[in-house]
């Protein structure tokens, strides 16, 4: 895999950025890092089935809601975090499987609408299970793991953990876009017809585009439960999964770094509004709106608007230099 | 010379001006409201908010606490536990001396943790039952926990309106469900049956299949257990589908708010209420008059809740003599207030040594869009 310098460089500034930001935070400042980080891997995972293979998929709240029960339900029974981790990515992957086949038959705001039914099916499973998930009252006291017997119960420890356990799933997620795999996740996006006629396989990219997805809500769900300590279902409803969907919009839909900015756009950005009181929350939906309206294309979408503006420029420089000829 | 003096003089005024001001910084108490000012808690969070705004721009105005301004820090939830959990970790990290609030019980179940870890008192208007189970000794009611309510309220039906079935519509959530468990486990006790267990989501907007299984269920009565918004949504129903048996409910379902949002659908609405600025106490009304002035608004319970907070705190600083979070909650624990010394508590109250509170409360019934007192029942510990 090869980057280019300038790509290395921004990559390199931004990974020592995240490694000295908490030395310079407090707890609360470090807290909203982490779930920044929890929210990327989420995002990630939405990007590939939303960005890359072009399925509206608003369940990813519910698949995170999956992952974090099953941590927490897993942790309580004794199992290791380290066990209960990949059990919630695998069931999440089967459970991103079986919500996949209605995908292979309806599409667009369709394929919005039973998403949408699944993620409330699992919600009111959240909170009618009781004997499993506790109900309304959820899971209290999720411990944090330990690993080696260093615990990483400390909010800086924890931290980087969370940072860790993010470049290695972006660093997967970018090889498999890398590969012919994700190649062929766009051809299903951008023409499926076509796509099956140079002999990819539709049935399987659809179902392995969701599936892997999942798995990323899955994990983040995992390291949710125990940055919180505390699950209930209010967090894994249809809002959450409105944001997910909004935050790799805004970030710019199917672009690899898209979700980083999307997410710290809807979890920073009102924090950073806070000053304006009562109003906070509102000039965040007017921003929003704005940027839909200015950039649809995702805030990632300036470079190419800016090339696109230069190209223009120099076409119309050329034309009237030709017409003056 | 004169000159010289007048300058003297004038650099010392200035001096001591600095000397003042600053010592009074340092020594302010430092206030953090941690409410639900938007998402669904909007309503309750907003009350209880404004309520200690007027408890403390008043402690002020006469002083502060043992002669220290309060420095009031006021942020919002979004009615989400995890956002609780961040802005409790944030005032934590500004040095709050205390924390109010939130108003949810889900959210304050959250941040407590932080608030109890920082040693921090945190008051909360939080009502669901097992708050105060988890042993910890930072936290301290402004209300009855649903555990002291609800006897009260079957204690009515069965002796007042003897009823021989009950059909019970409860909110989903951490505080209808805690509230469910509780009454049927006091109708259960005096042999009163449940007809219908009927639940409802939070932010539901169409009552009608809800309703109409009450109405199937033919009970003696209906118990009805939601948060403010819903309630008024229900009760509107209630009214539409022409219910005719006594609609009885704990606190919520007779609230201000309620009343104003459900119009006449409320009138004829009845139950226990912990505390309401209809109740026949001086101090109360003369607190009710000066809420709505200030903020063109009725006070609900929870506005009550946030005024008697601020000025428990108040009280406890001075017992304790000192702002430190361990002695001010070591204050509270196991100690009664009376309204002669502390006259914003509004009501003699007595902490038990969990946090939960136990005072006079009343029956109430709603009539001409108005919460009227039937009779005033006395604190469940005789002292």
């Amino acid at each position: 895999m090869t980057l280019s310098k300038q790509h290395l460089a921004l990559l390199s500034v931004a990974l020592a950025a995240l490694l000295i930001a908490p030395s310079l935070l407090k707890s609360y400042g470090l807290y909203l890092l982490t779930l920044w980080l929890v929210y990327i891997i989420a995002a990630l995972g939405l990007n590939l089935t939303v960005g890359y293979a072009g399925l509206k998929s608003l369940c990813h709240a519910g698949f995170m809601g999956v992952g974090a029960y099953t941590v927490a339900i897993l942790l309580k029974a004794g199992v290791s975090f380290w066990l209960a981790t990949p059990a919630a990515i695998a069931l999440c992957f089967v459970l991103g499987l079986l919500i996949g086949f209605p995908a292979l038959r309806v599409q667009l705001h369709y394929l919005g609408f039973a998403t949408l039914g699944f993620n409330l099916l699992l919600m009111l499973f959240f909170r009618n299970e009781e004997w499993l998930t506790g109900g309304t009252f959820g899971i209290q006291n999720i411990k944090r793991p330990d690993l080696f017997g260093f615990s990483f119960n400390g909010n800086l420890a924890f931290y980087y953990l969370v940072l860790v356990i993010t470049l290695v799933s972006a660093a997967l997620l970018a090889y498999v876009l890398r590969s012919p795999w994700g190649r062929a996740f766009a051809a299903l996006r951008d023409n499926p017809i076509r796509a099956e006629s140079t002999g990819v396989n539709i049935t399987a990219y659809t179902l392995i585009s969701f599936a892997i997805g999942a798995a990323y809500a899955g994990l983040a769900g995992a390291l949710f439960a125990p940055l919180v300590n505390f699950i209930e279902p209010a967090p894994f409803g249809l809002g959450m999964s409105l944001l997910f969907l909004m935050m790799v919009v805004v970030g710019g839909s199917g672009k690899f770094y898209g979700p980083v900015l999307g997410s710290a756009i809807a979890l920073l950005l009102p924090e950073y509004l806070r000053f304006a009181k009562d109003w906070y929350l509102a000039i965040f939906g007017f921003a929003v709106v704005a940027m839909m309206i200015w950039l649809p294309g995702g805030l990632l979408s300036v470079r190419e608007r800016w090339l696109l503006y230069k190209a223009k420029k120099a076409s119309e420089k050329n034309a009237t230099g030709v017409g003056a000829v | 010379m004169k000159s010289v003096s007048k300058s003297l003089l004038a650099s010392a005024l200035v001096a001591s001006g600095i000397a003042l001001t600053s010592g009074a910084y340092a020594q302010a108490i430092k206030v953090a409201k941690i409410v639900e000012l938007s998402g669904g808690g909007t309503t309750a969070g907003t009350m209880y908010r404004n309520g200690a705004r007027l408890a403390f721009n008043e402690i002020n105005a006469a002083g502060g606490i043992m002669g220290r301004k309060v420095e009031i820090a006021e942020m919002d939830t979004q009615s989400q536990p995890a956002v609780a959990k961040a802005m409790t970790v944030k005032s934590i990290d500004d040095k709050t001396d205390v924390i109010f609030g939130p108003v949810f019980s889900g959210s304050i179940l959250v941040s407590m943790t932080e608030s109890q870890r920082a040693g921090i008192p945190n008051f909360t208007g939080g009502e669901a039952a097992n708050l105060t189970q988890q042993g910890n000794p930072f936290l301290f009611r402004s209300s009855f926990s649903q555990s002291m309510g609800m006897p009260k309220v079957a204690n009515y039906l069965a002796n007042d309106l003897k009823v021989k079935s009950v059909a019970v519509i409860f909110i989903n959530n951490d505080f209808g469900k805690g509230g469910r468990d509780a009454i049927v486990k006091e109708l259960g006790a005096r042999s009163i049956k449940v007809a219908a267990d009927i639940s409802t989501d939070p932010g539901q907007v169409d009552y009608s299949s809800a309703v109409l299984r009450a109405k199937q269920a033919n009970a003696d009565a209906l118990f009805a257990y939601l948060n403010e918004e819903e309630s008024a949504r229900l009760l509107r129903e209630l009214r539409k589908q022409g219910f005719d048996k006594p609609i009885v409910g704990e606190t919520t379902i007779m609230g201000a708010k309620v009343i104003e949002l459900a119009g006449n659908a409320a009138n004829g609405v009845r139950g226990h209420v912990g505390l309401t600025v209809d109740a026949p106490i001086p101090a109360i009304q003369q607190f009710a008059q000066k809420f709505e002035r200030e903020f063109k608004a009725k006070s609900d319970h929870n506005g009550i809740k946030g005024y008697f907070s601020a000025y428990a705190y108040k009280a406890a600083v001075e017992k304790a003599k000192t702002t430190d979070g361990k002695a001010v909650a070591a204050a509270l624990r196991n100690s009664c207030f009376n309204t002669k010394t502390n006259p914003g508590i509004l009501l003699d109250v007595c902490f038990d040594a969990n946090g939960d509170i136990d005072r006079e409360s009343f029956l109430v019934e709603v009539k001409d869009g108005k919460q009227t007192v039937i009779a005033t029942l006395p604190p469940l510990v005789k002292r």
